[in-house]
């Protein structure tokens, strides 16, 4: 008989392969990034444009003119661009964060000679036409609308506003007048300045074909489209002085839950530690607020905390929903497990425990050619590379208890958390 | 082609093995052939909160995911009308601790009331956050209950109400346990960087030792042929007029569930398709507009579904949608078209071989229908599809006396 109370040896979780992605230049002097892995002739392209929320002028600008890039062209409908894309069984998605507007294509590599003429169309020759304006700017209001009836939305809008003030690229602020405000000229204008190869990097990423770059040049190496290197903007941020902040929701059965703070960058040296303090309170299936609020209490369905380090400023935040009767205990619970942290020091055993959690995450960061892809852009945008990696691997290793105490003392402080509940 | 190998152990356990050695990491996937259909109507959304009870330890290992997490692994399961699956991920170096974990809670349950009173909790949470707090979120119960009337597709796997959840006893959770939770009812699936002789060996060692508990499930009662049109009004507090059409269409078993599967391709699969270009587009009467199979083993439902673009009615709506389905009917597809839906399904299959613990979830799908080759065929019988089997299943599907239709009214 085998015993069943001892686990099979383990052994340490290794240390990824991190693939640095061979970097080119188009003729116009346009990076291309290739990161060639994989078994399946499959690609993946992402073109990054400068071309996020942080470069509007006008709300919506940034999210509407990249959507409108798949509405038609000078030689293809949106019809034909949809057609020929699904006839090849390729997907094209077009996306916007805080900084770039992006368009992925994903393609079986003997396809692409067929597609790239249709990107390339869309990417410099895109029309914008009025009536098509009119359909897009109706259904995202509509989509505006249906997001607004939930907590969770409501209260994660409040919160970014509270943490960065109104006027910050990164609060979000949208209004149902910025939908009859925004003009078919603010999305051209916007599209002309910043869909250019001057604010443009390609990412290559798949079991790429040897001929990738000469194509890329065929189609976007030209000097036709440069237009001009943007100046970089800057804002301030400017968190609210009320640390507890409510939105109503007549009638919500659930409150959406949000308590956070203003943190260190990618770049800091606090990052990679704070990662582990992150895990070890929020960040995993075990970690002390699911097992204390969920697995203990039954509060919840799910709660969570995530250190985010976005380009021009980092935040921490715990999120969750949970019945009215709930909420009060839930907040206080958190401030709890922060509480424990600051004073009571992390026992090896579940120090061990994350670390372990967290080197397998590393190698599933890694895992494939699009995860691998993600990786590297991850960094990439800070101006970091694979060396934040190296650090990062090291600090896992190593990092010990009275670490990741003095962090808490540092960071948990309740003072410097917000609350933001939106409920009945 | 999709190659894996296949295994039977002496107490009925099944065992798949698909190696694909371009990931540092293996996958294991348990799926148990119990769902939500097989619940009792007293007694429904067990099998969702029997999910959750199995993360609760065993005597052996009381805490699972301690034990995962040590091991580098990570781990999820859900709980669906036809199957309960458990899967897990871990670096290739660790994946016996798979082995363990997964065969010890097939072995036994370490049950007390304590957990499960927490649990319940946490279920009757899940079921507000998805049904109640969500705009839109009690379509499906809505829909179901219209569309079937013995079937046990008639609930969701959350469960019909809380008050089920809130009764369920210990006494009934150890049953369920023994009556469906056995090698003779599962199927064990390995991915990624594994060896199909050592993977053999392991599941010997860790599950050989399960008794065999000859499971036996009651058959389960098939929804006779619709009669008539059905049709349910509802007013709630969103924002867009929607409108649902639900049909009834062959099980998974059948050519023709293939067949359905293509026409809501053409129907509405990408941007390019008929709903989109047509209804969405160019008469603006839909600000959305899908259709899809719902994909359950059993017969299952094609749906339409779609959110009203302002000022347009229910019936200029539905008699919109019943045209391009009565072109189904009459017109057949053309060449073009097919092709392009097919191309689609077969670049869609090129990109699931990319993703080791995606391919798990497929086969144990396979194998919970009937068998996991099954995968293979399915491109096979698509190919084999033309324009005349697409009118000719269009014809059988889209009537009236088969089709429950619900309007889901916005409050104004």
């Amino acid at each position: 008989m085998i015993d069943r109370t001892i686990q099979p040896p383990v052994s340490e979780t290794g240390k990824p392969d991190m693939l640095v992605p061979d970097t080119n230049r188009l003729s116009n002097g346009l990076p291309v990034h290739i990161l060639n892995a994989g078994t399946q002739e499959v690609t993946r392209l992402d073109f990054c444009f400068d071309a996020g929320l942080w470069y509007e002028n006008k709300p919506l600008q940034a999210a509407l003119s990249n959507a409108m890039l798949q509405e038609g062209s000078l030689n293809y409908s949106g019809a034909q661009l949809a057609e020929i894309m699904d006839f090849h069984g390729a997907y094209i998605q077009f996306a916007v964060d805080h900084h770039q507007g992006v368009i992925s294509l994903i393609s079986l590599n003997k396809h692409l000679p067929k597609l790239l003429p249709v990107v390339e169309d869309l990417v410099k020759h895109s029309l914008m036409e009025a009536h098509e304006v009119e359909t897009m700017i109706r259904r995202r209001k509509q989509r505006f609308l249906l997001e607004n009836e939930k907590v969770k939305v409501l209260c994660q809008k409040k919160f970014s506003s509270v943490l960065f003030g109104d006027e910050h690229p990164y609060a979000q602020t949208v209004q149902l007048k910025d939908f009859e405000a925004i003009t078919r000229g603010d999305l051209l204008g916007f599209y002309a300045c910043h869909y250019r190869s001057e604010n443009c990097r390609i990412l290559a990423s798949g079991k790429t074909d040897p001929n990738l770059i000469d194509l890329l040049d065929k189609h976007f190496g030209d000097n036709d489209w440069q237009g001009l290197a943007l100046d970089s903007r800057r804002f301030f941020v400017q968190p609210s002085s009320q640390k507890e902040q409510r939105v109503v929701k007549q009638e919500a059965i659930q409150s959406a839950i949000r308590i956070g703070r203003l943190l260190v960058k990618k770049d800091h040296p606090d990052y990679l530690g704070l990662q582990v303090l992150n895990t070890l309170l929020g960040g995993y299936f075990s970690s002390r607020l699911m097992a204390n609020i969920r697995e203990e209490k039954g509060y919840t369905y799910g709660i969570g905390s995530s250190v985010v380090g976005l380009k021009e400023a980092g935040y921490w935040v715990i999120a969750t929903e949970t019945d009215q009767s709930y909420e009060e205990a839930t907040i206080r619970e958190v401030f709890l497990e922060m509480k424990k942290l600051r004073e009571e020091l992390v026992s090896e055993a579940e120090l061990y425990r994350v670390r372990q959690y967290l080197l397998g995450e590393f190698v599933r960061d890694f895992d494939g050619p699009f995860a691998q892809a993600q990786s590297f852009q991850a960094v990439a945008d800070f101006g970091l590379d694979h060396r934040f990696y190296e650090q990062y691997y090291q600090t896992l290793l190593t990092i010990q208890p009275a670490d990741l105490q003095a962090l808490a003392q540092k960071y948990l402080q309740q003072e410097d958390f917000y609350t933001v509940v939106a409920g009945a | 082609m999709i190659k894996f190998e296949r295994y039977k152990l002496d107490n009925g356990l099944q065992l798949i093995v698909y190696p694909d050695y371009s990931t540092p990491m293996v996958a294991l996937d348990v799926c148990y052939h119990v769902g939500a259909k097989n619940e009792s109507p007293e007694r429904t959304g067990f099998a969702h909160l029997f999910e959750h009870l199995m993360f609760g330890g065993t005597k052996n290992i009381p805490d699972y995911d301690d034990a995962l997490q040590h091991a580098g692994g990570e781990n999820n399961a859900y709980t669906t009308n036809d199957l309960t699956n458990y899967y897990l991920t871990l670096p290739k170096e660790n994946l016996e601790t798979g082995f363990w974990l997964e065969s010890d809670r097939m072995l036994e349950l370490d049950f007390s009331e304590e957990k499960l009173n927490v649990q319940k909790n946490v279920v009757i949470e899940e079921f507000k956050q998805r049904n109640l707090n969500q705009p839109y979120g009690d379509v499906w119960p809505l829909l179901r209950e219209l569309a079937y009337k013995v079937h046990p597709y008639q609930w969701q796997t959350i469960g019909k109400e809380i008050s089920h959840i809130a009764d369920a006893s210990l006494e009934e959770v150890k049953a369920f346990f023994y009556r469906f939770y056995a090698p003779d009812n599962a199927v064990l699936i390995l991915s990624g960087h594994v060896d199909p002789e050592e993977c053999l060996k392991l599941a010997n060692k860790w599950f050989g030792d399960i008794p065999n508990r000859n499971v036996n499930k009651a058959p389960i009662p098939q929804e006779p042929r619709q009669q008539e049109f059905r049709e349910m009004t509802v007013e709630r507090d969103v924002p867009d007029t929607a409108l649902y059409l639900a049909f009834h269409m062959p099980d998974r078993r059948q050519r023709g569930y293939y067949v359905c599967d293509l026409i809501s391709d053409v129907l509405s699969n990408g941007n390019s398709s008929r709903l989109y270009q047509r209804l969405v587009k160019e008469e603006k009467l839909f600000v959305e507009l899908d259709a899809y199979v719902s994909g359950d083993h059993d017969p299952g439902l094609f749906i339409v579904s779609g959110k009203l673009a302002e000022g347009v009615t229910i019936p200029r709506a539905k008699a919109a949608i019943w045209k391009e389905l009565q072109h189904m009917q009459q017109e057949l597809v053309s060449a073009v078209e097919l092709e392009k839906v097919k191309n689609k399904l077969e670049a869609n299959l090129v990109y699931s071989q990319m993703n080791y613990l995606n391919m798990t979830q497929e086969l144990a799908n396979f194998e919970n229908i009937d068998r996991a080759e099954r995968i293979n065929e399915q491109m096979v019988i698509y190919r084999s599809i033309s324009s005349a089997d697409l009118m000719l299943q269009a014809q059988e599907l889209f009537q009236e006396t088969n089709c429950s239709q619900l309007n889901y009214l916005a409050k104004k």
